[in-house]
């Protein structure tokens, strides 16, 4: 039995290296000296580590504008975070407390998109940015991802298993609907809201076929395509791609490691119930 | 005004923005892009003469395109199954309560946060033929050294790898909320009747977590369907269109040959499939709840 158990913590120690090492050999080569990259033997460890990618990447602004991505990244990621969360979680609350007529069907029809893959719309979503005059500024890389259902749909869920006297004795006090909304709705519902946040924060951070399409002006790229674009240019200088790497890798490793449970809960609430 | 007349303001206030960015952004773009498909629809064109069903029939003949759904296919085969049992296997470890278990769990889950693009970066480097980490292991032990991006026999079990690695920590999450579902006395029963460990698995196990699996394989098979930034990224669809998938089909025909009718007959094909997937998705679902019925 005792075997049995080391047997598996090792196999398990074994896996946990093959997850993290890549991730953590990404962080090493980012501090390797030029000379130690292209060797024979990989280095797991630098010999004579070094700033010099990361302020490599910053003299380099010009052509290839890494700072300016991760700023774009991180404005479309807040803005958007933050107005995705608004908008779906007043259109949940009137989805799931009001009644108005059309409301079954509507919300059928809203519900009824979560099948449609976001690919099959990438086309026309381009055209129709390009129509509004939206290629290539930040409405580009920030509207359409507010379209998204699934943020209703499960705030909705949340809010149906508010208890209903909470709102009953405010409207008896003279309560509007709206005042409900603001004074029990979004208090009561806040994990919901975090845990919607956090991955719609990833999931934008993250994005690459949208901010592929949405804009092609060097200064508005995002960090993905902008790696991308990187990875295109300095082929021959890893140690430099590496570092762009880690820069728009570590705030999404500090949210992770922030808000772990959340995610995790996360993962597993919408995973059941999608 | 009375109180009714205040909730319907109040709720038509309350969606009308949000409705307004899903009509045209979600429901606008799926009509639009059906009409679109029906046209030859060239962006620099100067008319964009309605075509019917002929972009379709064009994809019956179209060998690229053929290439790509079985590329896909292909894809899925070397994902779905691979990736769910690695998710499964990890979810079962977990479940054995062994010390450090939320640091494993951690560890495991952490490829999941990070972007295509950074994954494909970092893998590029871990596959290159002659500074790779792969390959001087490979070759420690006598291997051989392939060029695993540049071979159009190993390109797309490469990307499938990778993606393994990259999502493995999503579905296993999913199925250790169901292992944790599972009440130890039917363990404990089965234990009493004299099964052993496979038995246990075979018997207990599985089908407690028919739900759970069903899920995941699913969302897996639908996910694969999509993949894009892996093959755009790394190899462009090469070597010899070996990793051309059918969104990156739809990306370049629509902008790199800007023929926006043939790249929406493409997604249309693709949303048809993924519906189809859907559907079955939900009659297996549907029948396990009459079996319980039952």
């Amino acid at each position: 039995m005792k075997a049995g158990r080391i047997a598996l913590h090792l196999a398990m120690t074994a896996a946990a290296i093959a997850f993290v090492a890549p991730v953590a050999w990404m962080l090493v080569m980012s501090f390797l000296p030029e000379s130690e990259i292209f060797q024979p033997v990989p280095h797991w460890w630098p010999e004579h580590p070094t700033w010099s990618n990361y302020l490599e990447l910053w003299k380099r602004a010009e052509e290839a504008p890494v700072p300016r991505w991760f700023f774009n990244s991180a404005l479309v990621a807040a803005v958007g975070t933050s107005s995705y969360l608004l908008l779906s979680s007043m259109a949940a609350y009137a989805f799931a407390r009001l009644n108005f007529p059309g409301r079954d069907p509507l919300f059928f029809l809203i519900l009824a998109t979560l099948v449609i893959p976001g690919q099959v719309t990438i086309i026309p979503v381009f055209l129709i940015l390009q129509r509004l005059g939206w290629f290539n500024t930040y409405y580009a890389l920030i509207v359409q991802g507010l379209s998204g259902v699934f943020g209703v749909f499960l705030l909705r869920q949340f809010f149906l298993t508010i208890p209903r006297e909470l709102e009953e004795a405010a409207v008896m006090d003279g309560c509007t609907r709206a005042a409900i909304y603001r004074r029990i709705i979004l208090p009561i519902g806040k994990p919901a809201i975090a845990t919607l946040g956090i991955f719609s924060f990833l999931g934008s951070w993250n994005d690459f076929m949208l901010p592929l399409i949405a804009v092609n002006e060097n200064e508005m790229r995002t960090l993905p395509v902008g790696l991308m674009i990187f990875l295109g240019r300095y082929t021959m200088q890893y140690g430099l791609v590496m570092a762009a790497a880690v820069v728009a890798t570590i705030p999404v490793i500090i949210i992770f490691l922030l808000f772990q449970r959340h995610i995790i809960r996360g993962v597993v609430l919408t995973g059941l119930k999608g | 005004m009375t109180q009714r007349t205040e909730e319907r303001l109040t709720a038509y206030a309350f969606i009308a923005p949000y409705l307004a960015l899903f009509i045209a952004f979600l429901a606008a773009p799926v009509a639009y892009g059906l009409y679109i498909s029906l046209h030859d629809w060239h962006v620099l064109g100067q008319s964009r003469p309605f075509v019917g069903l002929a972009n379709y029939a064009a994809l019956l003949q179209d060998d690229l395109f053929h290439r790509a759904l079985m590329n896909t296919a292909y894809f899925a085969l070397l994902t779905v199954i691979p990736g769910n049992a690695v998710s499964l296997l990890l979810a079962l470890a977990l479940n054995a309560r062994v010390r450090g278990e939320t640091l494993f769990k951690t560890l495991y889950y952490l490829p999941v946060v990070l972007s295509v693009a950074v994954t494909a970066i970092i893998w590029r480097w871990l596959y290159s033929t002659e500074f790779g980490i792969i390959n001087h292991y490979l070759s420690l032990l006598g291997g051989p050294r392939p060029a695993w991006l540049n071979s159009p026999a190993l390109a797309m079990p490469s990307l499938a790898v990778m993606s393994i690695w990259w999502g493995a920590g999503g579905n296993m999450l999913i199925y250790l909320a169901g292992l944790r579902g599972i009440p130890d006395e039917y363990y404990e029963a089965a234990r009493m009747d004299g099964a052993g460990a496979l038995a246990r698995f075979r018997h207990v196990t599985l089908p407690l977590l028919r739900p759970a699996l069903l899920f995941c394989l699913v969302m897996s098979l639908i996910g694969s369907s999509q993949v894009f930034g892996q093959s755009y990224i790394l190899t462009g669809g090469g070597p010899h269109y070996s990793t051309l998938t059918v969104v990156l089909y739809m990306y370049q025909t629509g902008f790199s040959l800007y023929r926006m009718g043939y790249a929406c007959a493409v997604a249309y094909v693709l949303f048809a499939l993924v519906l189809g997937l859907t559907v079955i998705q939900y009659r297996l679902v549907a029948g396990r709840r009459e079996d319980m019925a039952a």
